[in-house]
């Protein structure tokens, strides 16, 4: 005959307390002030390639390439910003498809 | 290329470009009395790497003169068109391929 | 902006060795001329090459180049003082009272000596603009990298 089976004991494992989103610093957060700090970054080399050319043109002064130079590193930035993005958004498209 | 060795490029093209200038202004002033050579201490300048500084211009010595004071020479200003055309093209041409790998990169090698 | 003021630079140089070359053939032509508008034969005359800070075309009309770079100009242009030549034609219808006739103070092999080095001089500025413009072309290719 076998042994009566013994009830199921507490697993003694403290589980972490699920805080509710928006509170303390979520992954959430994180990525937006990234994208901030990127979007402000994109603004400051536009900023600087408008500048750049607006010196050349006048007359001001300022370098023929570095001009080049200057409009380039913001194209470059930017156009790496929306490969980000586009990225993010496929990824957020393929998380939403997910049967759960 | 990293980014130090572009902003080392950039400096090396600016003060070409301002040695090419004095260059044509020698030129410019060659049949013109009492015109001295000018120039810029490339070396110097290039080392002391002051960002945005615009280089020092300095007469050219040991250049002989001739009877109205003009020191300016023919050989020496055409020899110097050249090397910096080509000192600036070169430089020109190897961060225009630092830019076209950086924009490759950020399209991972597709077209654009 | 040292690339364009080169451009400029380049330009007021060929400027000035072609109005010294109109002025030498003018010379050249008229080395013969016994007669003139204002009376006697004609009189040589020549340009006097001064250098000018050189003003962006890209900038405002005050705006000058920076550090040394310089133009050129013809800042005058001025009579050759040598005396006349005079030759004995006593049949010519331009002789004084003794016979004299005066021509030209050109010295038609010095002017073609002066005419060899503005050429070389307007060619000089000539490869100073190709040189410019090479580079110019390169910096500007940075744009569409």
């Amino acid at each position: 005959m076998a042994a009566p089976i013994s009830p199921i004991q507490p697993v003694p494992v403290a589980l972490p307390a699920v805080t509710p989103a928006g509170q303390g610093q979520s992954g959430g957060a994180v990525f937006q002030s990234v994208l901030n700090e990127a979007v402000s970054r994109i603004d400051t080399l536009n900023q600087n390639a408008q500048d750049s050319v607006m010196k050349f043109l006048s007359g001001e002064g300022g370098e023929i390439h570095r001009v080049a130079l200057a409009v380039h590193e913001s194209q470059s930035a930017f156009e790496m910003f929306l490969q980000v993005r586009n990225k993010v958004i496929s990824a957020y498209q393929e998380v939403m498809r997910m049967q759960l | 290329m990293s980014n130090a060795i572009q902003a080392q490029a950039e400096r090396y093209m600016d003060l070409l470009a301002e040695r090419q200038r004095l260059v044509a202004s020698n030129l410019a002033n060659i049949d013109t009395p009492g015109y001295r050579t000018k120039d810029i201490d490339f070396q110097f300048e290039f080392m002391s790497m002051a960002q945005g500084a615009s280089p020092q211009t300095i007469e050219v010595a040991d250049l002989p003169a001739r009877n109205d004071g003009n020191n300016v020479s023919l050989d020496r200003e055409t020899r110097l068109l050249a090397e910096n055309t080509l000192r600036f093209n070169l430089a020109a041409s190897l961060v225009l391929s630092n830019l076209k790998m950086k924009r490759l990169a950020i399209h991972e090698g597709n077209a654009q | 902006m040292s690339l364009f003021d080169a451009l400029s630079i380049s330009a007021s140089g060929m400027d000035a060795q072609r109005q010294r070359a109109e002025l030498l053939v003018q010379n050249l032509a008229n080395s013969e001329t016994t007669r003139t508008p204002e009376g006697g034969p004609y009189r040589r005359k020549d340009v006097v090459f001064s250098s000018t800070p050189q003003t962006s075309p890209f900038g405002a009309v005050f705006q000058t180049v920076q550090g040394g770079g310089e133009g050129v100009e013809v800042s005058e242009v001025v009579e050759d003082l040598r005396p006349v030549e005079k030759r004995y034609l006593p049949g010519h219808p331009d002789a004084d009272a003794e016979g004299y006739v005066s021509f030209p103070n050109v010295n038609p092999a010095e002017d073609m000596a002066d005419l060899l080095s503005a050429t070389r001089g307007y060619q000089g500025d000539v490869a100073a603009i190709s040189a410019v413009k090479s580079m110019i072309s390169q910096a500007i290719q940075l744009l569409g990298a």
